[in-house]
């Protein structure tokens, strides 16, 4: 069965088209890495996917079931990472975790009891009764990333979830990216890092203007498109092929 | 966890929620979190007070609103009779302290952007998050209003009681208490509404500006009215009258919900009466009709808080004053800047512009306090008031230092910026020119229609006093950084010092006053106070900064 199905998904913004035609599929455990320059539709084809977004055309199927009906029960199986994630700062992290966990309709000692293990894993455990205003970055998206797992999601979204993030914990993360897959957990990975994208992923999406213009492992997008690296198979689908000359160009208008 | 009295009240009745389909655990939890939120939030009316960690704010903004509540209600309470002409003042009081509250203080609650991306990613049903928005916003206000007129509700009860009798007293109030909850209902739904038109029709940013003028005017308007509370006996009488129903009083909602008690309490039956207090009823329902219907559509409305408007076009100014009275291109540099900053942050201008708004009224009260005759207008001396302007200088002096955006002065210690004295001199200058000599022209205008043309060499010396008097709050109040620390530093027992140097500023008004008991001395006057203002800005200025020097290097 698929996790994901959409087919024809169009959207307008103000009669400008945003997605332009969406056909995918996602089975069970896929890790998905979906890439494309700022503003060619991921994040809204993310947002339509959890019901952020409404008014678009076409059909959207979440482990088979059409979630434009109105039931919301499917986003008890999701797990959420945002580029920009909001909290409600005010809050420690236990009352934060707590009320996220109570959200997904998890009893709120077994939330407590779990969100003090997985802060203490990534390493945060003495802020957890601290308000969150105070923390640093990398210590907000450790609370971000802990939110979206506390329900043991089966399909998860991540949006630029290493920013911030120190190198040992990126390699925690990565690691247990590719345990979730083992799991048949699936993931959508959506990154302007393509080294990282191009590591984890084992299949990769790329959207630009509205449009899917490349869907495959990247062994396989590598024979389609010249280019040995997810980074010059970008630049080639994206028609960008002016990165020295408008560096140079800077630079000229640096020196004056 | 903590939990709320509401919470436990709302317990009893979820049967309500569970008839409408509304997820009950959730709401709870979700209004739990939001209650404890307010907790930690500084409401506009508890204003400067220094930040206690664990302090419940709220409860302290009640008192003011009790407070409040009773020096402004109360005496009107005892000194009108007539039912009718007392409650439509009544409920125009209330109606305006309730909407300003509002907007000034809940404005975020309506229009937090985060419940979406937080709470909607979640299997949660959005009709529950609109409930919890409603009942959040209602417990609030109802809370609000219970301070605001529990006093007042005695009284009424008193007072008729002991006028009419105890049924009539009771039967009275009760009255009173049905009519507050439809205000209050009123209220929200009038509020969401009128954020949803603005939304509809002008971008996210201008109504963050309009929310941060009104409450300014909300911090105003508290300051004044513990200004005329001695006064309000007097005012209330010259307002006892008995109503005609004319045609705009249907489109004033304090008339509507005063005339139940013409028709319930005299048996008054005229068709305009009756047409009142339907509309009374009426009104609020149909509101609330219309809210629950777009109630899906604001929720969509609210993204666009977080789009930027369209790109204005660029028009270059000339800043022209800016290179009359910067000396150096640092100066130069600074004093724009400071200018843009001044023009463009909101919390500086919530802390200062109701200051700066009470320093343009105070010439005005102090002159009506102190028994102003216009009958001897032409010889009064009363425009000496106007020193009042610069009241507020130490404040601002004060404040200049702090900002929004305290980090970003890493900008300055990264860039070879060899002199910061330069920025403070610059910033001084930028409230000048922006703020302070605009409100002054303005009251000298004023104060030059009402006196007439005889003052304007007084006028005149003012301004060279306060041009003075910057210089001295400068050296006092001066030595940091411009907008390099965050409100929260903000100390509470400035007010005394600000006092304290303001009394500078009334012996020089006590000078000039000396002065004008000689004929013609003023032109003398102006001559001294021009080369004391020259030799202050020169000197009074630069000094400081070798004093900064040294200061920083202890």
């Amino acid at each position: 069965m698929n996790i994901i199905k959409i087919t024809d998904l169009s959207m307008k913004y103000d009669n400008n088209p945003v997605l332009n035609n969406i056909n995918l599929e996602v089975k069970a455990g896929e890790i998905i890495g979906y890439i494309g320059p700022n503003g060619a539709g991921k994040s809204t084809t993310v947002k339509i996917m959890l019901g952020l977004v409404t008014g678009y055309t076409g059909k959207v199927e979440i482990f088979g079931e059409d979630i434009s009906l109105g039931n919301v029960d499917y986003k008890r199986r999701i797990g959420y990472v945002p580029e920009v994630a909001d909290l409600y700062d005010s809050l420690t992290a236990r009352e934060y975790l707590t009320f996220i966990g109570s959200l997904y309709g998890l009893s709120d000692n077994d939330v407590d009891a779990k969100a003090k293990e997985l802060l203490k894993l990534f390493d945060i455990q003495d802020v957890y009764d601290q308000r969150i205003n105070t923390f640093s970055k990398g210590m907000r998206q450790k609370v971000v990333i802990i939110s979206s797992l506390l329900h043991n999601p089966d399909l998860l979204f991540l949006d630029e979830p290493l920013s911030g993030l120190d190198a040992n914990t990126v390699m925690v993360v990565k690691e247990l990216l590719s345990l979730f897959s083992e799991k048949g957990k699936t993931i959508f990975y959506s990154s302007h890092i393509m080294e990282v994208v191009e590591k984890i992923s084992n299949r990769i999406i790329l959207i630009n203007k509205g449009q899917i213009v490349a869907d495959g492992s990247f062994e396989t997008l590598k024979d389609q498109v010249h280019g040995s690296t997810l980074e010059q198979i970008f630049n080639e689908l994206t028609g960008f092929n002016q990165h020295e000359e408008i560096a140079k160009n800077i630079l000229s208008v640096i020196e004056g | 966890m903590k939990d709320f009295l509401t919470l436990k009240i709302l317990d009893r009745f979820q049967f309500i929620f569970k008839k409408f389909n509304v997820d009950y655990p959730t709401l709870r939890r979700i209004l739990q979190i939001k209650f404890i939120m307010d907790t930690r939030r500084i409401p506009v009316s508890v204003g400067k007070a220094r930040k206690q960690p664990d302090r419940d704010y709220f409860r302290v903004s009640l008192f003011i609103y009790a407070f409040m509540g009773f020096f402004t209600m109360v005496p009107i309470a005892i000194v009108i009779n007539d039912p009718m002409v007392l409650m439509t003042y009544i409920f125009g009081i209330l109606m305006f302290l309730l909407l300003m509250t509002v907007i000034a203080d809940f404005s975020n609650v309506l229009l937090d952007v985060r419940d979406k991306g937080i709470i909607l990613t979640k299997p949660v049903n959005p009709k529950v998050l609109s409930v919890a928005k409603f009942i959040h916003i209602f417990r609030y206000l109802f809370l609000i209003t219970l301070s605001l007129v529990g006093p007042l509700t005695l009284a009424l009860l008193v007072k008729y009681s002991f006028l009419e009798g105890f049924v009539y007293g009771l039967l009275f109030t009760m009255l009173f208490i049905f009519e507050v909850i439809l205000l209050n209902l009123f209220i929200i739904v009038l509020t969401t509404l009128l954020y949803l038109f603005i939304l509809k029709y002008f971008s996210g940013e201008k109504l963050k500006d309009i929310i941060n003028y009104i409450q300014i005017t909300m911090t105003i308007i508290i300051a004044i009215s513990y200004q005329i509370i001695g006064r309000a006996f007097e005012l209330t009488e010259l307002l006892d009258f008995n109503i005609t129903i004319r045609w705009y009083h249907y489109f004033l909602m304090p008339f509507w919900f005063g005339a139940p008690y013409k028709l319930l309490f005299e048996g008054n039956l005229e068709a305009s009466i009756i047409t009142l207090t339907i509309l009374t009823i009426i009104i609020p329902i149909v509101a609330f009709i219309i809210y629950t219907k777009s109630i899906g559509t604001f929720e969509n409305s609210l993204l666009k808080l977080n789009q930027t408007d369209k790109q204005k076009p660029y028009k270059k100014e000339r800043w022209f004053i800016a290179k009359l009275i910067t000396k150096t291109q640092d100066e130069f540099t600074f004093y724009r800047f400071s200018y843009q900053m001044l023009k463009s942050e909101r919390e500086f201008k919530l802390r200062v512009y109701p200051s700066l708004g009470l320093s343009m009224i105070f010439p005005f009260i102090f002159m009506f306090q102190s028994g102003f005759d216009l009958a001897k207008i032409s010889t009064s001396n009363a425009h000496l008031y106007l020193y009042f302007c610069a009241f507020m200088m130490p404040m601002v002096t004060y404040m200049l230092r702090f900002s929004r955006s305290y980090k970003a002065t890493w900008v300055f210690y990264s860039t070879p910026t060899k002199n910061l004295s330069d920025f403070k001199k610059a910033a001084l200058k930028a409230f000048l020119v922006r703020l302070l000599i605009p409100i002054y022209v303005l009251e000298s205008i004023i104060f030059t229609i009402l006196f007439g043309v005889r003052i304007i060499p007084d006028l005149v010396a003012i301004f060279l006093t306060i041009q003075i008097f910057t210089v001295i709050c400068y050296r006092i109040f001066g030595n940091f950084v411009p907008f390099s620390q965050p409100f929260e530093n903000a100390t509470k027992g400035q007010p005394l010092v600000f006092f304290l140097i303001s009394a500078i500023l009334g012996i020089m008004a006590g000078i000039h006053y000396a002065v004008t008991l000689f004929p013609l001395f003023i032109y003398p006057y102006i001559l001294l106070l021009i080369v004391v203002t020259f030799i202050a800005w020169k000197k009074g200025l630069d000094e400081r900064n070798k004093l900064d020097e040294n200061r920083r290097l202890n």
